[in-house]
Parts: C-alpha cells; structure tokens; sequence
C-alpha cells in the first residue's frame, strides 16, 4: 500500500459518513418492482428480419442493370474502331497506272485491242 | 450451480424472469446504492439514480449474457448513471468558488443524512474536486475494495490507465489534507 493510502486511511480511515433514512432499504425492493414496466418479448423489427432479403435483391438489381447496359448497347460500341478508307474511283486508277507506266492512249487502245 | 449462475439462468427465462429480477434487487440494490451514494452525495438523488439504474437494468436484461458477474454488470449500469447525473448537474448548477456556504464539505456538514465530521465533509469535497476517471477509481478502489480488474470492466478502460489514475487520486487527496493541516 502507499504511503499516502496509509496517511488517510489514519486520518479517516474508511468508515462510512452517509446514512439513510429508517427502513429505507426494507421497502426499496418494493418500490423498485412498482416501477418497472411490463416486459415485453424480444423480437426483431420487420426491418431487421427482412434486412438479408433487401441486401439480395439490391444486388439482383445491379447485376441486371449493368448486364442491360452491356448487351444493349448499339454494335458500333462493340466493334473495334478501324480507320476508314474511302475506295478509290476506276477512272483515277488508271490515270494513276497510265502515269506510272507512261502510257500515252495508243498505247492503252493496243493493249486493250491486243486482249480481245 | 452458484447462486448468480442460478440467477441468471432465472433471469433470461421469460417465465421466471420478474421474480428473478426482484431477487436480484434484493441481493445487490444496497452494495449499488452505497457505490451511487459516494458518487452523488445526497440521499434523495442516489435513490432517484439507483432506481434509474435498475429500471435500465431491466429493460436491458436481455443484453446480459453471463460473461461478467451480476454485480460487475449492475456497478456498470450504476456507476455509469451516476456519471451521468453529475454531468446534468454539472450543466445546470455553477457553484461560485468564492461562496463558502455552497462548498461540498458545507452542503455536507448541513445534511440530515451525513453522519460524518468535519474532516470527512472536507475529504468528500477533495473526492469530489477529481477528475471522472480518478473519482471513479478512488471511490471502487478505496472504499469497496474492487480488483482492478472488475473495475475495467465496469469502465471500459485498461488496468494500467486505472492504477496510474489510483495513484494520482491518492497522492492528489493526501496534498490536500497536508494543505488544510
């Protein structure tokens, strides 16, 4: 024990200063039973006990949503995206092949007369 | 099977739950209101803080399941509670420092139902001066002998915080009788 717990457990000790009124304690079982309210059984609010069942469906309800979202977007969305090149026209196709080769129009017309 | 084991198995069946309760009252409510009393000072407000006590006692039996003795869930309720009225009080009435008739030890010394001297009015005001916490453990610790560990539980806070507050309560006390020696 410390030395200051012995210093007042010698000045007062632990005697009790407080006192109650007379037969306070034979009636206070009493009036305490009086008092209480009546008990009523435990059970859980409808909240509660459906709380399992709204965790589910609002997870059913996401994953239908998202799936919904995915499978019903247009197909363009779906397609990877690739340049487009617009196709070239016959009539620059050959000019184009005539400069290359540097053909003038008898030449073309003979060998076009040549294959028939 | 021990006596509180009885009870509360007794206590947690709905058939036999009220009678079991009454006992319980019976057993413990004096051990409770002394602990109360220490706290509040007067014997009108321990009894209106001990029957709240017991009527959240009641309304909460259903919460009790065995893992603590009785009395260390009871003290809890009732030490709690009384904490709680002297924070009410604490917001409603502010006693001057400079009005000596207001003093604990004098309120004390006036009361019908305070057998003590002058020397205990004057220890209850130094009790009373101390911190929650230090209050709480002096008061368990030096006049009802309760283990450190009873008293955690009933608080919630660890052992080492509670002996080290014990111990700045003690020292705190003994100034103050040296002081007015």
């Amino acid at each position: 024990m410390m030395n200051e717990e012995l210093y007042i457990k010698s000045r007062i000790g632990n005697k009790n200063p407080f006192c109650v009124p007379d037969g306070y304690f034979d009636s206070l079982t009493a009036e305490v039973m009086q008092k209480l309210p009546e008990q009523q059984p435990q059970k859980k609010g409808l909240i509660l006990r459906l709380r399992p069942w709204m965790y589910a469906a609002a997870c059913t309800v996401a994953i239908l949503f998202t799936a919904t979202l995915y499978f019903l977007a247009p197909d363009s969305v779906n397609q990877p995206q690739v340049a487009a090149v617009a196709p070239a026209t016959t009539d620059s196709y050959v000019e184009d092949m005539a400069d290359y080769v540097m053909a003038d129009n008898i030449d073309i017309y003979a060998c076009l007369a040549s294959e028939y | 099977m021990t006596d509180d084991r009885l009870l509360i198995e007794q206590l947690t069946n709905p058939k036999t739950q009220r009678r079991a309760f009454e006992t319980m009252v019976r057993q413990y409510s004096e051990q409770l209101y002394w602990q109360i009393r220490r706290f509040v000072l007067s014997h009108e407000d321990a009894n209106d803080v001990l029957q709240n006590a017991l009527i959240k006692a009641w309304q909460g039996i259903g919460s009790f399941h065995g893992d603590s003795k009785l009395l260390t869930w009871l003290s809890r309720i009732a030490i709690n509670e009384s904490l709680d009225f002297l924070r009410r009080q604490k917001n409603i009435v502010t006693l001057s420092t400079d009005d000596e008739d207001l003093s604990v030890a004098n309120t004390l010394m006036a009361d019908d139902y305070f057998d003590g001297d002058e020397t205990e009015a004057q220890l209850q005001e130094a009790i009373a001066s101390l911190p929650e916490v230090q209050r709480t453990v002096f008061l368990l610790r030096y006049y009802d002998d309760m283990k450190y560990s009873d008293i955690s539980k009933a608080l919630g806070t660890s052992e080492g915080a509670l002996k080290a507050s014990y111990h700045i309560a003690v020292k705190k006390i003994s100034e103050f009788f040296k002081s007015h020696d």
